[in-house]
């Protein structure tokens, strides 16, 4: 299958690829790049282990085409600590114990971490509801919901 | 208890960092140079005779490397299907390829041709005799009565004596079978203790009914996947994403004829498990089938898809259960017969059937419980097999007699519940179980005793019990010069155990936590270790790593006695020192003076060993207590409270037991309200997360859990596995508060709304 040219600006570094049109997002990143930390968990949409962030707003990477991601800046869990330092949504996901067995993990980070971005003052409620696309088999998201309002307030006073 | 410095401490877990980084690898995250992509073959039918497969359009497709069927296996051994498929989406054969697409496409390009054989889904319509049979002359048409009465009347005409041995025997026989004859019974058991008929006579509230549990899928996040590399001199690593390294190790060796030693098999990090991640045909023998042909690496890995058509789910079961008690609360008897639907094998969990009997004093109980063939793949454990389907029966029921009796659920409960010293159907005596003062927990924690309801609103409670299993385990421990310590061991880490593991040993050393490391060996380098299920493994490798700094502590002691020239008598292990008791000024001499000491002894360097294998275990209890609002008009319940209290014996890390009861309770929850497998004429018809609904955070309220911790006599610090006990009592819980909110009783899960809207219609609460 011919390969298309596309441009990808990963966690700041810039990579110029050739790409088929069939692959998804998900599939450059980890086998192309070999940025592992972003999970298949469906390949449908539904589970939210993709989730990566796209120009500042959360999505699934297995919806999207890799080529339609061409000149976009795209975060992935590997770009989230910055100098040896973890960013606070990824402490707090250890400090309340709100991972398992962490396959989904990298996916809620992300989608937490633009959700905190865009207003960290929602309720529990609100990111309980605003979660919803994520999907969790071990910890039955009690601990999870703790980890992102303690990183919210974190988030909130440092502002 | 409070003694303890780093045991029983809510510690961030040693994983922690690799998790919330990306860091950790997973087993798709294994990629070898040279590597190939495998894609398995699926049958499009659920019940059809195989007339043949064709590869040679799939051969020619650029990129293809290898294909393998059946004829590939030289054991013979079934890998895959050659003359009928018994199930949708059951392996045929298998491609590997340059590129994933390419290996899908070459899939698609494999020609089989199928005869269309009749299906059957349902286990009530699988045991009649006109049911296609799924096996064949394999499979016995029984158990049968009918037979053994035959026999015994052959037997009597040709013998003088009735009372033979040989009649005597098969009267016996007899007594166990019922009078029905059934058809496509892949297994049976069967149990009984005092006299039901007696109990039953003697009872003034007989409740029976029929309880209809769903298939459910255990639905780990990470699909099943391997990466296989056989190389020239015939050795094979696999890296694989599965609970039991060891088992999967001999599971190769023994479908595919190749000794023990030449196959080294690296567990991966585990993307969930419950129970349903020991299989060793899934994608592990492919994997090394495709790596034998093409001289490269292969990696197979299911889809989400693939996991609902070909994963080893939950079985479903029907499960008929009458019970019988006094006017004044006393159970007398309980009676149950379950049909469970092992799908084309043979292995659901028949025999936790006997779980119905629960906590409970229950003098005179029968079972007779029938593993039935469908044409549905196979079934394995998940998360406490067997129980949350047998508990949400016996304890729906025991609702509904303590409603008939006038008694509160609760203290009808704890009337029955069995005590310390009371006999046990399995023989020997109840040990010291928080049964009561766990269900008295979660009723004080909820506010059970002086519960109120607004209108369409109910509160509902169930027990479930479980007891860890046990098995072999291996732990090293090195105390290196600089004071720290290396665990070294080959159980999978299921969500946390590797830092109990790892508490223990640094409790026992006195090193700082953060000092001690544990690291995962593969099965080449690793001591043997049990397959992390069946809450194993805190209860095993936490024995195991006690013993392993036991005897490294020993040699600390010796070395200290020799370096600070006194007896071991006057020495302390403290602080990451040992310290001469007696000694004034103080004396000591810390563990890295002594691990750097050590490496020019006689002695050698600082190594404990644990190894153990078996002690008995204790049951462990989960108590829970939910309040719920129903809609009349939508159907739809809304969970207001959940609250869960559990015998944990001891929680060496209280964070993680928390996160256990927490996810096992929405495991048990979804299973009750929301999940269910669906089958079609053609097998499942919902093999994805938009049809197969999983709860989500939007789903349920916080869920509270409550520790209660009467200590096990063998656990590690009293530990007891904590895993499974959480799902078993949710079903009948939610259950429970259903009927308690709106009057109905759901015999049969999920409570979806429309189920619970046709109730109250015909009950004529509707609109």
């Amino acid at each position: 299958m011919a390969k298309h040219p596309v441009s990808l600006k990963v966690n700041g570094d810039e990579h110029d690829l050739l790409i088929e049109p069939r692959k998804t997002l998900l599939a450059v990143l980890r086998d192309t790049i070999g940025l592992t930390g972003t999970k298949e968990g469906c390949s449908t949409g539904d589970c939210g282990a993709c989730t990566v962030i796209v120009d500042g707003k959360a999505v699934t990477s297995c919806m999207v085409l890799g080529v339609t991601a061409s000149g976009k800046e795209i975060t992935t869990i590997e770009g989230l600590a910055s100098d040896g330092e973890l960013h606070p949504i990824q402490q707090a996901f250890i400090d309340t114990g709100g991972y398992q067995c962490g396959f989904c993990t990298p996916g809620f980070i992300m989608a937490s971490k633009a959700l905190v971005d865009e207003n960290p003052d929602r309720t529990e409620e609100e990111f309980r509801f605003a979660l919803g696309g994520n999907i969790c088999r071990c910890t039955g998201y009690t601990k999870i919901l703790e980890a992102v309002l303690q990183a919210a307030e974190e988030i909130r006073t440092d502002s | 208890m409070s003694d303890y410095s780093v045991v029983g401490k809510k510690l961030p877990r040693v994983d922690a960092v690799e998790k919330v980084t990306g860091a950790a690898q997973y087993g798709a995250d294994v990629h070898p140079a040279g590597m190939l992509y495998g894609k398995i073959v699926r049958s499009k039918h659920a019940h059809a005779k195989i007339l043949s497969i064709d590869t040679s359009e799939a051969e020619k497709l650029p990129g293809v490397r290898a294909i393998v069927t059946q004829d590939d296996v030289p054991s013979g051994r079934r890998v895959f299907a050659t003359d009928k498929v018994l199930y949708l989406g059951e392996p045929l054969a298998a491609v590997a390829a340059t590129d994933a697409d390419v290996a899908e496409e070459a899939a698609e390009l494999i020609k089989i041709e199928y005869e269309v054989l009749p299906v059957v889904q349902d286990v009530m319509e699988s045991i009649k005799s006109s049911a296609p049979r799924l096996h064949g002359d394999e499979t016995k048409d029984g158990p049968n009565r009918r037979d053994i009465s035959a026999k015994i009347k052959e037997l009597s005409s040709d013998q003088e004596d009735d009372n033979s041995d040989e009649i005597r025997k098969l009267k016996a026989e007899l007594e166990k079978y019922s009078d029905e004859v059934y058809y496509n019974i892949s297994a049976e058991t069967h149990n009984e203790a005092g006299d039901v008929e007696k109990g039953f006579a003697e009872s003034d509230v007989i409740v029976e009914d029929t309880y209809v549990i769903p298939r459910v899928h255990q639905t780990y996040m990470e699909p099943h996947v391997s990466v296989a590399s056989a190389d020239s001199s015939g050795k094979i690593t696999v890296w694989a994403s599965t609970q039991g390294p060891f088992a999967i190790r001999s599971g190769i060796a023994g479908t595919l004829g190749i000794p023990l030693t030449q196959i080294n098999v690296i567990g991966t990090t585990m993307g969930g498990g419950f129970g349903g991640r020991f299989g060793v045909i899934i994608t592990h023998v492919p994997a090394v089938l495709l790596s034998q042909k093409s001289g490269r690496p292969v990696r197979v890995q299911m889809t989400r898809e693939e996991e609902f058509l070909d994963g080893r789910p939950a079985p479903g079961c029907v499960i008929k259960i009458k019970t019988g008690a006094t006017n004044d609360g006393h159970i007398l008897a309980r009676q149950a017969l379950a049909f469970w639907d092992s799908g084309s094998v043979s292995g659901a969990s028949i025999g936790s059937t006997i779980r119905v009997r629960g906590v409970y004093k229950i003098p005179n109980i029968k079972i007779d419980a029938y593993g039935v063939h469908t044409n549905k793949s196979g079934t394995a454990a998940y998360r406490a097999p067997g129980a949350p389907q047998a508990i949400f029966a016996g304890e729906s029921q025991l609702d509904d007699i303590a409603e008939q009796i006038g008694m509160d659920p609760v203290k009808f409960r704890l009337m029955n519940m069995r005590e310390e010293g009371d006999s046990v159907p399995a023989g020997g005596s109840e040990p010291k179980v928080g049964y009561k003062e766990t269900l008295e927990a979660v009723a004080d924690a909820a506010g059970w005793w002086d519960r109120e309801s607004d209108d369409n609103q109910g509160w509902g409670v169930a027990v479930g019990d479980w007891t860890n299993g046990c098995g072999p385990g291996g732990v090293y421990v090195s105390v290196h010069e600089d004071g720290s310590a290396r665990i070294f061991h080959g159980s999978m880490d299921i969500t946390g155990t590797d830092t109990a593991i790892t508490q223990i040993i640094a409790e026992i050393l006195t090193v700082p936590y953060e000092n001690v490391t544990i690291r995962r060996g593969d099965t080449d380098s690793a001591p043997y270790s049990t397959g992390s299920g069946g809450s194993v493994v805190t209860f095993t490798m936490g024995n195991t790593a006690k013993l392993a700094a036991e005897d490294a502590r020993r040699r600390i002691l010796e070395l200290a006695a020799e370096r600070l020239n006194t007896n071991e008598d006057n020495l302390e292990l403290k602080d990451g020192a040992v310290h001469i008791v007696t000694a004034d000024p103080p004396k000591s001499i810390s563990l890295g003076e002594l691990a750097a000491y050590s490496l020019s002894t006689t002695g050698g360097p600082i190594v404990g060993k644990g190894a153990f294998a078996r002690q008995p275990s204790t049951p462990a209890l989960a108590a829970q207590i939910a309040k719920v609002e129903v809609d009349p008009d939508t159907g739809r319940t809304r969970v207001l409270k959940l609250v869960a209290s559990q015998d944990v014996g001891f929680a060496i890390n209280p964070m993680a037991v928390e996160g256990q009861i927490e996810g096992g309770v929405v495991q048990g929850y979804a299973w009750a309200m929301m999940e269910e497998m669906q089958y079609g004429d053609n097998g499942n018809i919902n093999p994805g997360f938009v049809d197969y609904r999983v709860p989500t955070s939007a789903d349920l309220p916080t869920v509270e859990s409550v520790i209660v911790e009467v200590p096990a006599p063998n656990g590690p610090y009293g530990a007891k596995g904590v895993g499974e006990p959480p799902i078993t009592p949710t079903l009948a819980t939610m259950a429970n508060a259903v009927k308690d909110a709106v009057g109905i009783r759901v015999t049969e899960l999920p409570i979806k709304p429309e189920k619970v809207v046709e109730a109250l219609k015909n009950n004529g609460h509707g609109a």
